[in-house]
């Protein structure tokens, strides 16, 4: 069709010929998807989407030869233009596929085929090829329990039925294996072996004779078959003069044997994901059982791990001590990548795995850790978000990390709806399906797994995004909302804040290749919700510590009724449970009112209905379904008669309780906490580093969603604190208590005078104060002042000992310091917070006691005190409270100085220090 | 300087009322000191097996009109000190109520966030093993205060069983109804405050259905008020809460009148009124203070201390006839001056919310005598000891042209001194 098009109409037409194609494979995925079809079934309905799916289905024709049979169009006839493409089964050839054109057309990429169309034939009959592969295993899968049941009965032997599956999957071990039977039999003496090789024609003695006779002349080349036949004949005269314990184990060596030569081979060449993926398989397929050679192991172990996990030597380090090479043939069964990929799999799904195997291989705690179970996941290699970008032309916007970031925060929105509306190459199409099969209509998660995460102790903040799917509907409306997501989080890596963030660390040349993780959600259905009954976060290293009394390695969780999305993000309207699992019993909410206000009141679930990710009240939920969801009565208590009281079985009314998620039940009565503490201390020791994880829990069992080091999260790192620091510079230090936090450049400080505070008598002026850290709160820059006063902020019961506030008359600040002053014998107890200690911690506001008369602490009162004070002019209302009241604009009186608190909980100490601003 | 202190505070408030009342030295001085004073240590087995001293303590205020009876608190601040000004104003408070109760106050010095509940428990059994001998339930009542729950105390009424060999679920007030605990418990303050109201209005000669109020607070003392209010006819068209998510507070108006059953289901438990849900029914979203400027007859602050100051005094509309004070100190003495003035009738803190107190007595009472009480029988004795104190109140600030404020304190004073007297100690 040689008409000119302008190039718009030629835009259309390609989308056109792309949407052709993709309703080809659905088409034809929808028919191997149905449980009932046949065989034929499933190749009649591929040789009927095919026509429609080529660009000139008028006169498109196909052909399928599989096994001998035969399947066409109808009227079929064989023409001149055609293009085919190979069916193969485990390397083997068992048909082939064919799409003709009936007339001749004009001139394309391969003849009168788009080159696209080369693609689609090729892929359709890759999936073929998987499809029959699927069945056979399963069908082999049949057959072996069926011999397995027969073993019980006498029956087939053990090393008859590892035999079989191996003539049936790979016909030249088996081959290789009966002639090294037979050689072992000949070297045992055994005569009726002799003559079997005899027949065979692989008789050694001759060959030897010849050796013996002409060393200088070359062999003689004789083809040499094993028939099945003779292998019968070899395994049956073996198991006469053989037991079958020897059997079996001369069979495993030779296969270990085997494995061994083809792995090497494939780990020291740069192959492709394919190929490796394949030796693997084959390696997994010959069954697991003596050792290979450790050396070689090793080497191959540490090769695969470099490959696909991480290139890291620490984690390889210890990496290499629990993963095996089987491991990875779990691992790439669940891989989605293209021919030619040879990317990775991202830092999240290395630590994953690596937990996992840590978990796994820990006998000593299996009573705890032995049931934790890891979701269903199947990830996307790190480059095929550039075989994606490049399928669909978005050259350019690799390159948007480069522009202005003003620039790149306006052009987002449209980089992600170009994402959105882009197509994925047919591999990636195939291979999502074949996941989406796996899964069924299981809901689903798809996060991203950045290969920067894989930097140790580079703490990545700069979020990509985690979308969450209901997975319901029809395979192809399934698998259309999955590419939209995985789109979508593709775009992400273009989002302003990443990019800002890796310009700042200088990783922004770091080419970002983003692998996938697609995850099945843990949980239950309730109602037309789909939830897990509770899940959360855990750190290793507790960084918001409500009490002296808790220390750093008693870890914190940050616990939610549903899905952990309410715990992994800092909510300032709603609270997730807090509990450090050292010391589960000290609560950070003790008394009744504080309990009910920090208790969780939303919950995130799966709208099965609406098809959406939904956010409700927890009470119309359990209104609705409580009774359904497995397990919550661990998680609730009851309030009533002004007590928060633990429910007796069976004795929630759910209807007109006054419910609360408290998590008391779990506390006190599982094993959750001493299994959720052992797994963090465990981690911590092996990956010899503090770890974070997410886990959910579905009623009955416990998964680990994720595991990384703490490190990864900029907040948890501890600052470097600097050591040439001119004496006057400080403005205070501690050595107790600290917590690692970022507190950012400060401006103002509003100093709480602990003297001038304890010498006013009246009560008005005590209120006063209150009021006058109210004004300021909304008057200095946002998070740019830290307030510093007597005692206990916010104390509810003597309002001498502590200014009299809320959370919203601070809730601008960046820090909270509270001062205990030795008085008379004794030191004060602080509050650490507590009064609003959630609220907080929610909002990333930090707190810092301070103890100025402790031995070695520097405490500078003369700057806090004789630096001119603004309070007058701020606030001319409250000038008289100037000499309590004392609030310091750090550049005015320090020539641009600004005050800097750099925090470090490993070396205990902490320091406010004026420093330039950066 | 001398430090500010509430033992101070309470005292001279009490050495104003027996100057009016003319109280001879013997009997001030007795008044203004605790009779009898605790102090004991608490040795505690701490969860990680170290040991722990914890300070604990009792005063009992004044015991004349019977046994005593007050708030125990858990807090690492209480001091002797504030434990004796609690003592003192629970004195007043029973009297005024004119139940046969005397004033005690306690507390331990501990922070409860550092505790475990093992070791709270461990606490709360021990602080009774120490004065069990000279509590009881016709000695002294323990009730909850700050950081104590019901839960503190069940523990403590079992382990002062079990030292008695008997039971006395008298000994503890604030129990659950299930374990001992009274009926009417979440009524009785914002019911005391109406049956009192009521009277005000018969007085004044003013029937409930003429009258609209403006209430400040959401909460279960506001609720409950309301609820009575608008039983005997009356009309709010203004109620203020905080609003959690926007950290301020908002007034909600309707000049037809509020709706209590509609708002309350637009509530959360704390009493925050859902800003949008509540538009939507009609209300009208002010900012927090104008609660204090509506135009109604009555103004009902029921929900923290200090809210009429002397900024916003002069706010209170003409039309303002009565306050009815349903949370404790909501008025700043700076501006009770201008109140009294303005000749508002004031029906004070500690007459308006006593309705409490005289629960937790009635819950003494059910407990020594082992007999529980249906709702409606609370309601109805609590209904005619708060009428009656109130005539009792209001009949001698007409005679002697008193403030309300100051007839309450002379006549909760006065009944003490009495008792004192009859029973020769002074």
């Amino acid at each position: 069709m040689a008409v000119e098009h302008d190039p718009v109409e030629k835009l259309l037409l390609d989308l056109q010929e792309r949407a052709k194609e993709l309703n080809c494979l659905y088409r034809i995925e929808e028919v191997m998807n149905r449980p009932d079809a046949t065989l034929d079934d499933v190749c009649e309905g591929i040789i009927a989407a095919i026509p429609p799916g080529w660009q000139y289905p008028d006169i498109c024709e196909a052909k399928l030869t599989l096994y001998e049979k035969v399947y066409t169009s109808r009227d079929f006839h064989e023409t001149q233009w055609v293009q085919n493409a190979e069916i193969r089964v485990q390397d083997k050839t068992v048909g082939m596929l064919s799409v003709y054109y009936t007339e001749e057309m004009p001139q394309a990429d391969h003849g009168p085929f788009l080159k696209e169309e080369t693609k689609l034939i090729r892929t359709i009959a890759d999936r073929l090829g998987h499809f029959l592969m699927y069945r056979k295993v399963k069908g082999m899968f049949g057959e072996w329990r069926a011999a397995e049941e027969d073993l019980d009965g006498e029956g087939i032997k053990e090393w008859q039925v590892v035999l079989d599956l191996l003539h049936q999957t790979d016909r030249n071990l088996f081959l290789t294996v009966s002639l090294k039977m037979l050689n072992f039999l000949c070297w045992s003496g055994i005569s009726e072996a002799e003559k079997l090789r005899r027949s065979s024609g692989a008789d050694r003695k001759s060959d030897e004779d010849q050796i013996e006779k002409d060393s200088n002349r070359p062999q003689q080349v004789r083809k040499f078959t094993i028939s099945n036949e003779l292998s019968k004949k070899i395994f049956s005269l073996a198991s006469e003069h053989l037991t079958d314990d020897e059997i079996s184990s001369k069979i495993e060596h030779w296969i270990q044997e085997d494995k061994l030569n083809f792995l090497i081979q494939v780990v020291n060449r740069n192959l492709s994901i394919s190929e490796v993926a394949d030796a693997i398989r084959r390696y997994h397929h010959i069954g697991d059982g003596v050792e290979l050679h450790s050396p070689s192991r090793r080497g191959v172990l540490v090769s695969l791990i470099r490959r696909f996990l991480s290139v890291q030597l620490n984690y390889i380090n210890i990496a290499k001590n629990y993963l095996e090479i089987t491991d990875f043939y779990d691992l790439l069964e669940h891989v989605i990548f293209s021919s030619e990929s040879h990317g990775k799999l991202g830092g999240k799904a290395a630590g994953l795995t690596l937990a996992s195997q840590i978990i796994r291989k820990s006998p000593e705690h299996a009573d705890l850790l032995g049931d934790i179970k890891i979701p269903r996941t199947w990830y996307i290699t790190s480059d095929m978000i550039l075989h994606f970008m490049h399928y669909n032309n978005f050259a350019e916007v690799v390159e948007q990390k480069y522009k202005d970031i003003n620039q790149i925060r306006f052009e987002y929105p449209h980089i992600v709806q170009t994402f959105k509306n882009s197509h994925f190459p047919p591999e990636m199409v195939a291979g999502l399906s074949v996941a989406l099969d796996d899964f069924e209509e299981r809901p689903l998660i798809v996060r991203s797994s950045s290969l920067l995460e894989d930097g140790v102790g580079m703490a990545f903040s700069g979020k990509y995004k985690s979308l969450f799917l209901a997975n319901q509907g029809t395979k192809q409306q399934r698998l259309e909302a999955l590419m939209d997501a995985i789109a979508e989080v593709y775009a992400s890596v273009f989002s302003p804040d990443p990019i800002e963030y890796r310009t700042h660390n200088g990783l922004i040349d770091f080419d970002e290749e983003m692998a996938i993780m697609i995850q099945e959600v843990v949980g239950n259905r309730v109602g037309d919700y789909f939830l897990p009954t509770f899940a959360g976060v855990g750190f290793s290293r507790n960084e918001f510590r409500w009490s002296p009394r808790i220390k750093r390695e008693n870890g914190l969780l940050r616990l939610v009724p549903g899905l952990g999305t309410r715990a992994v993000d800092r909510l300032s309207d709603d609270y997730p449970i807090l509990i450090a699992p050292g010391q589960p019993d000290l609560r950070a909410n003790t008394s009744i009112d504080e309990q009910l206000r920090y208790s969780p009141r939303q919950i995130d679930v799966i709208n099965l209905k609406e098809n959406s990710f939904y956010t409700m009240g927890i009470n119309d939920l359990l209104k609705e379904a409580g009774s359904q969801i497995p397990g919550i009565t661990k998680i609730l208590s009851v309030h009533k008669d002004d007590q928060i009281k633990k429910p007796i079985a069976f004795n929630i009314d759910y209807e007109n309780d006054d419910l609360i998620v408290t998590f008391d039940g779990l506390v006190s009565d599982g094993k959750f906490i001493p299994q959720v503490r052992t797994l963090m201390k465990l981690l911590e020791k092996e990956l010899d580093r503090p770890v974070d994880i997410e886990f959910a829990h579905d009623g009955k069992n416990f998964y680990l969603l994720q595991c990384r080091p703490q490190s990864y999260v900029e907040q948890d790192t501890g600052d470097k604190i600097p050591r040439e620091i001119e004496p006057d510079d400080v403005i205070f230090s501690a050595h107790k208590y600290i917590s690692n936090g970022k507190v950012p450049e400060i401006t103002h400080i509003v100093y709480v005078d602990p003297g001038g505070y304890a010498d006013i008598n009246e009560l008005n002026e005590l209120l006063a104060v209150g009021r006058v850290v109210n004004k300021l709160n909304k008057l200095l820059p946002e998070h740019g002042f830290i307030l510093m006063g007597p005692g206990r902020w916010g104390s509810r019961g003597d309002i001498k000992l502590g200014v009299n506030v809320t959370y919203s008359d601070i809730n601008n600040t960046a820090m909270l310091i509270e001062i205990a002053r030795q008085k008379g014998n004794y030191v004060p107890d602080l509050s650490f917070g507590t009064h609003f200690f959630q609220d907080l911690v929610e909002s990333n506001i930090r707190y810092l006691p301070l103890y100025p008369d402790d031995p070695g602490i520097k405490f500078n009162e003369d700057f806090l005190l004789n630096s001119p004070n603004l309070l007058p002019e701020l606030l001319p209302d409250y000038a008289h409270l100037s000499e309590c009241v004392h609030v310091i604009d750090v550049p005015a009186v320090t020539g641009g100085k600004v005050l800097r608190v750099y925090l470090n909980a490993d070396q205990r100490e902490g320091v406010g220090v004026l420093e330039d601003p950066r | 300087m001398p430090a500010f202190n509430p033992f101070q505070m309470a005292r001279s408030q009490f050495e104003r009322v027996a100057h009016q009342l003319e109280l001879e030295d013997s009997v001030r001085e007795l008044l203004s000191t605790a009779l009898r004073e605790y102090r004991f240590a608490l040795p505690v087995r701490m969860d990680d097996g170290s040991l722990r001293v914890f300070r604990g303590f009792r005063v009992h205020h004044n015991d004349a009109l019977g046994p005593c009876k007050g708030g125990l608190r858990f807090h690492p601040e209480v001091s002797i000190d504030t434990a004796r000004a609690q003592a003192m104003w629970m004195t007043w408070k029973c009297a005024v109520a004119e139940i046969p109760l005397g004033g005690a106050n306690g507390g331990v010095i501990c922070d409860p966030h550092n505790l475990s509940m093992p070791e709270q428990e461990q606490i709360c059994r021990k602080w009774i093993r120490q004065i069990a001998r000279d509590i009881g339930p016709m000695r002294d009542v323990i009730s909850p205060d700050i950081m104590v729950s019901p839960q503190h105390m069940i523990w403590m009424m079992d382990e002062y069983e079990t030292i008695q060999g008997e039971r006395s679920a008298g000994i503890t007030a604030g129990k659950p109804v299930r374990l001992a605990g009274s009926m009417g418990k979440e009524e009785s303050t914002g019911y005391g405050l109406v049956y009192a109201l009521r009277e005000v209005l018969y007085d004044m000669g003013l029937s409930p259905a003429e009258t609209t109020a403006s209430v400040q607070g959401f909460g279960n003392v506001a609720r409950h008020a309301i609820k009575l209010y608008h039983e005997i006819g009356g009309t709010t068209t203004c109620v203020s809460c905080w609003d959690q998510e926007d950290q301020t507070s908002y007034a909600y108006r309707k000049e037809s009148g509020i709706d209590l059953n509609e708002l309350s289901r637009v509530t959360d438990r704390f009493g925050g009124i859902n800003k949008e849900k509540a538009r939507d029914l009609g209300y009208e979203v002010l900012a927090g203070e104008s609660w204090i400027e509506q135009d109604v007859e009555i103004l009902i602050p029921a929900a923290l201390e200090n809210q009429i100051t002397e900024e916003n005094v002069d706010k209170i509309s003409k039309k303002v006839k009565i306050i009815a004070e349903g949370a404790d100190g909501p008025t700043t003495p700076a501006a009770d001056k201008v109140i009294e003035e303005r000749g508002i009738f004031v029906l004070p803190d500690l007459l308006a919310n006593a309705g409490g107190a005289i629960c937790s007595y009635f819950e003494q009472i059910q407990g020594n005598i082992n007999y529980f009480w249906p709702q409606d029988e609370v309601l109805g004795k609590l209904d005619v000891k708060m009428t009656a104190a109130f005539i009792k109140v209001s009949e001698l600030a007409q005679k002697s042209k008193l403030y309300m404020r100051d007839a309450a304190y002379i006549i909760a004073v006065g009944r003490v001194a009495q008792a004192c007297r009859d029973r020769g100690w002074v």
